[in-house]
Protein backbone atom coordinates (compact mmCIF):
# COMPACT_ATOMS: atom_id res chain seq x y z
CA UNK A 1 0.00 0.00 0.00
CA UNK A 2 1.19 3.51 -0.78
CA UNK A 3 1.55 5.61 2.32
CA UNK A 4 2.19 9.27 2.05
CA UNK A 5 4.08 11.53 4.43
CA UNK A 6 5.88 8.73 6.29
CA UNK A 7 9.61 8.13 6.58
CA UNK A 8 11.10 4.82 5.48
CA UNK A 9 11.16 2.02 8.06
CA UNK A 10 14.90 2.26 8.86
CA UNK A 11 14.47 5.81 10.21
CA UNK A 12 12.47 4.46 13.12
CA UNK A 13 15.60 3.03 14.71
CA UNK A 14 17.59 6.20 13.98
CA UNK A 15 14.78 8.16 15.63
CA UNK A 16 14.85 5.98 18.74
CA UNK A 17 18.64 6.28 18.97
CA UNK A 18 18.27 10.08 18.95
CA UNK A 19 15.20 10.12 21.16
CA UNK A 20 16.20 8.03 24.17
CA UNK A 21 19.54 9.68 25.11
CA UNK A 22 18.23 13.19 24.45
CA UNK A 23 15.19 12.50 26.65
CA UNK A 24 17.44 11.40 29.52
CA UNK A 25 19.86 14.32 29.05
CA UNK A 26 16.92 16.72 28.63
CA UNK A 27 15.36 15.66 31.92
CA UNK A 28 18.75 16.01 33.59
CA UNK A 29 19.13 19.54 32.17
CA UNK A 30 15.68 20.57 33.38
CA UNK A 31 16.41 19.27 36.89
CA UNK A 32 19.96 20.63 37.28
CA UNK A 33 20.25 23.50 34.76
CA UNK A 34 23.42 21.82 33.56
CA UNK A 35 25.15 23.39 30.53
CA UNK A 36 28.13 22.21 28.53
CA UNK A 37 30.68 25.06 28.75
CA UNK A 38 31.92 24.71 25.15
CA UNK A 39 28.37 25.30 23.83
CA UNK A 40 28.46 28.90 25.11
CA UNK A 41 28.22 30.75 21.79
CA UNK A 42 27.32 34.02 20.16
CA UNK A 43 24.03 33.24 18.51
CA UNK A 44 21.86 35.04 16.00
CA UNK A 45 18.26 35.59 16.94
CA UNK A 46 15.49 36.91 14.69
CA UNK A 47 14.12 38.76 17.71
CA UNK A 48 16.09 41.27 19.76
CA UNK A 49 16.83 40.49 23.39
CA UNK A 50 13.68 40.78 25.46
CA UNK A 51 15.52 41.65 28.67
CA UNK A 52 18.56 43.87 28.69
CA UNK A 53 17.46 46.76 26.49
CA UNK A 54 19.98 46.05 23.76
CA UNK A 55 18.68 46.07 20.16
CA UNK A 56 21.30 43.67 18.85
CA UNK A 57 20.30 40.43 17.12
CA UNK A 58 23.45 38.72 18.40
CA UNK A 59 23.95 37.59 21.91
CA UNK A 60 25.71 35.11 24.07
CA UNK A 61 23.74 31.99 24.83
CA UNK A 62 24.49 28.48 25.93
CA UNK A 63 22.90 26.21 23.34
CA UNK A 64 23.01 22.91 25.30
CA UNK A 65 19.25 22.91 25.82
CA UNK A 66 18.56 23.92 22.21
CA UNK A 67 20.70 21.09 20.83
CA UNK A 68 19.06 18.51 23.09
CA UNK A 69 15.56 19.80 22.32
CA UNK A 70 16.16 19.65 18.56
CA UNK A 71 17.65 16.15 18.78
CA UNK A 72 14.67 15.01 20.82
CA UNK A 73 12.10 16.56 18.48
CA UNK A 74 13.64 15.13 15.30
CA UNK A 75 14.12 11.77 17.03
CA UNK A 76 10.49 11.70 18.16
CA UNK A 77 9.21 12.66 14.71
CA UNK A 78 11.27 9.90 13.09
CA UNK A 79 10.30 7.31 15.71
CA UNK A 80 6.62 8.15 15.44
CA UNK A 81 6.25 8.77 11.73
CA UNK A 82 8.44 6.12 10.14
CA UNK A 83 6.72 3.25 8.42
CA UNK A 84 6.36 0.00 10.32
CA UNK A 85 8.06 -3.00 8.80
CA UNK A 86 4.67 -4.32 7.70
CA UNK A 87 2.93 -0.98 7.19
CA UNK A 88 -0.58 -1.38 5.83
CA UNK A 89 -3.92 0.39 5.98
CA UNK A 90 -4.89 -0.96 9.40
CA UNK A 91 -1.62 0.27 10.92
CA UNK A 92 -2.21 3.65 9.27
CA UNK A 93 -5.60 3.82 10.99
CA UNK A 94 -4.03 2.88 14.34
CA UNK A 95 -1.42 5.61 13.81
CA UNK A 96 -3.96 8.33 13.02
CA UNK A 97 -6.24 7.34 15.89
CA UNK A 98 -3.28 7.39 18.27
CA UNK A 99 -2.39 10.87 17.07
CA UNK A 100 -5.95 12.09 17.68
CA UNK A 101 -5.98 10.46 21.09
CA UNK A 102 -2.60 11.99 21.99
CA UNK A 103 -3.81 15.45 20.97
CA UNK A 104 -6.86 15.17 23.23
CA UNK A 105 -4.85 13.89 26.21
CA UNK A 106 -2.14 16.49 25.71
CA UNK A 107 -4.56 19.40 25.70
CA UNK A 108 -6.57 17.95 28.57
CA UNK A 109 -3.37 17.97 30.62
CA UNK A 110 -2.59 21.51 29.41
CA UNK A 111 -6.05 22.80 30.39
CA UNK A 112 -5.69 21.22 33.83
CA UNK A 113 -2.28 22.87 34.16
CA UNK A 114 -3.73 26.25 33.15
CA UNK A 115 -6.19 25.88 36.01
CA UNK A 116 -3.83 24.53 38.61
CA UNK A 117 -0.28 25.72 37.86
CA UNK A 118 0.95 29.31 37.73
CA UNK A 119 4.04 31.48 37.18
CA UNK A 120 7.35 29.63 37.04
CA UNK A 121 5.62 26.28 37.48
CA UNK A 122 3.54 26.94 34.40
CA UNK A 123 6.66 27.82 32.46
CA UNK A 124 8.01 24.34 33.28
CA UNK A 125 4.69 22.83 32.15
CA UNK A 126 5.06 24.70 28.84
CA UNK A 127 8.55 23.28 28.35
CA UNK A 128 7.21 19.75 28.81
CA UNK A 129 4.16 20.53 26.72
CA UNK A 130 6.35 21.18 23.67
CA UNK A 131 7.15 17.46 23.64
CA UNK A 132 4.22 15.68 25.27
CA UNK A 133 2.05 15.35 22.13
CA UNK A 134 4.79 13.35 20.47
CA UNK A 135 5.61 11.32 23.59
CA UNK A 136 1.97 10.40 24.28
CA UNK A 137 1.45 9.59 20.59
CA UNK A 138 4.49 7.28 20.40
CA UNK A 139 3.52 5.47 23.61
CA UNK A 140 -0.12 5.02 22.56
CA UNK A 141 0.71 3.97 18.99
CA UNK A 142 3.20 1.35 20.10
CA UNK A 143 0.88 0.10 22.82
CA UNK A 144 -1.93 -0.37 20.27
CA UNK A 145 0.46 -2.16 17.90
CA UNK A 146 1.57 -4.37 20.76
CA UNK A 147 -2.06 -5.13 21.62
CA UNK A 148 -2.95 -6.04 18.04
CA UNK A 149 0.15 -8.23 17.87
CA UNK A 150 -0.73 -9.83 21.20
CA UNK A 151 -4.25 -10.73 20.02
CA UNK A 152 -2.67 -12.87 17.31
CA UNK A 153 -1.40 -15.32 19.91
CA UNK A 154 -4.71 -17.14 20.28
CA UNK A 155 -5.48 -17.25 16.55
CA UNK A 156 -4.17 -19.44 13.81
CA UNK B 1 -20.59 -4.77 8.76
CA UNK B 2 -19.76 -8.40 9.25
CA UNK B 3 -17.72 -10.70 7.06
CA UNK B 4 -17.09 -14.34 6.24
CA UNK B 5 -13.32 -14.14 5.95
CA UNK B 6 -12.71 -16.71 8.66
CA UNK B 7 -15.14 -19.18 7.08
CA UNK B 8 -13.77 -18.67 3.58
CA UNK B 9 -10.29 -19.10 4.94
CA UNK B 10 -11.27 -22.38 6.57
CA UNK B 11 -12.81 -23.62 3.31
CA UNK B 12 -9.59 -22.83 1.45
CA UNK B 13 -7.56 -24.19 4.34
CA UNK B 14 -5.53 -21.00 4.69
CA UNK B 15 -3.98 -19.54 7.81
CA UNK B 16 -4.22 -15.83 8.61
CA UNK B 17 -0.59 -15.60 7.64
CA UNK B 18 -1.22 -17.19 4.20
CA UNK B 19 -4.01 -14.78 3.42
CA UNK B 20 -2.06 -11.80 4.74
CA UNK B 21 0.91 -12.63 2.52
CA UNK B 22 -1.27 -13.19 -0.55
CA UNK B 23 -2.93 -9.80 -0.35
CA UNK B 24 0.03 -7.90 1.04
CA UNK B 25 -1.14 -6.82 4.50
CA UNK B 26 -0.05 -7.65 8.04
CA UNK B 27 -1.53 -10.58 9.94
CA UNK B 28 -2.90 -8.09 12.46
CA UNK B 29 -5.12 -6.64 9.75
CA UNK B 30 -6.67 -10.02 8.90
CA UNK B 31 -7.17 -10.72 12.58
CA UNK B 32 -8.77 -7.30 13.20
CA UNK B 33 -11.17 -7.79 10.27
CA UNK B 34 -12.18 -11.27 11.41
CA UNK B 35 -12.94 -9.97 14.88
CA UNK B 36 -14.92 -7.06 13.37
CA UNK B 37 -12.54 -4.46 14.78
CA UNK B 38 -11.56 -3.11 11.40
CA UNK B 39 -13.50 -2.31 8.24
CA UNK B 40 -11.16 -2.66 5.26
CA UNK B 41 -10.78 -0.19 2.43
CA UNK B 42 -12.55 -0.93 -0.85
CA UNK B 43 -9.24 -1.97 -2.41
CA UNK B 44 -8.57 -4.49 0.32
CA UNK B 45 -12.16 -5.82 0.25
CA UNK B 46 -11.85 -6.39 -3.51
CA UNK B 47 -8.51 -8.13 -3.07
CA UNK B 48 -9.94 -10.47 -0.43
CA UNK B 49 -12.98 -11.32 -2.56
CA UNK B 50 -10.73 -12.01 -5.53
CA UNK B 51 -8.59 -14.29 -3.41
CA UNK B 52 -11.63 -16.42 -2.58
CA UNK B 53 -13.09 -16.18 -6.12
CA UNK B 54 -16.24 -14.61 -4.81
CA UNK B 55 -17.98 -11.26 -5.14
CA UNK B 56 -17.45 -8.68 -2.43
CA UNK B 57 -21.08 -8.99 -1.29
CA UNK B 58 -20.60 -12.69 -0.58
CA UNK B 59 -17.76 -11.95 1.83
CA UNK B 60 -18.85 -8.63 3.37
CA UNK B 61 -22.40 -8.16 4.59
CA UNK B 62 -23.99 -4.92 5.77
CA UNK B 63 -25.65 -5.01 9.15
CA UNK B 64 -28.47 -2.96 10.65
CA UNK B 65 -27.11 0.41 11.64
CA UNK B 66 -24.45 0.58 8.93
Amino acid sequence: MKTRFLFPYKYKLIGLIMLVPSAIIGLFIIMTDYQLPFLELNVFSITTQAFGGDNSHWYKNNITDEVVAILFTIGALLAGFSKQKNEDEYITVIRLESLLWATYINYAILILSMLLVFDAGFFTVMIFNMFTVLIIFILRFNYMLYKSYKSLADEK
Amino acid sequence: MKNNIKIERAIKNMTQEDLANKIGVSRQTINAMESNKYVPSTVLALKIAKQFNKSVEEIFILEKGD
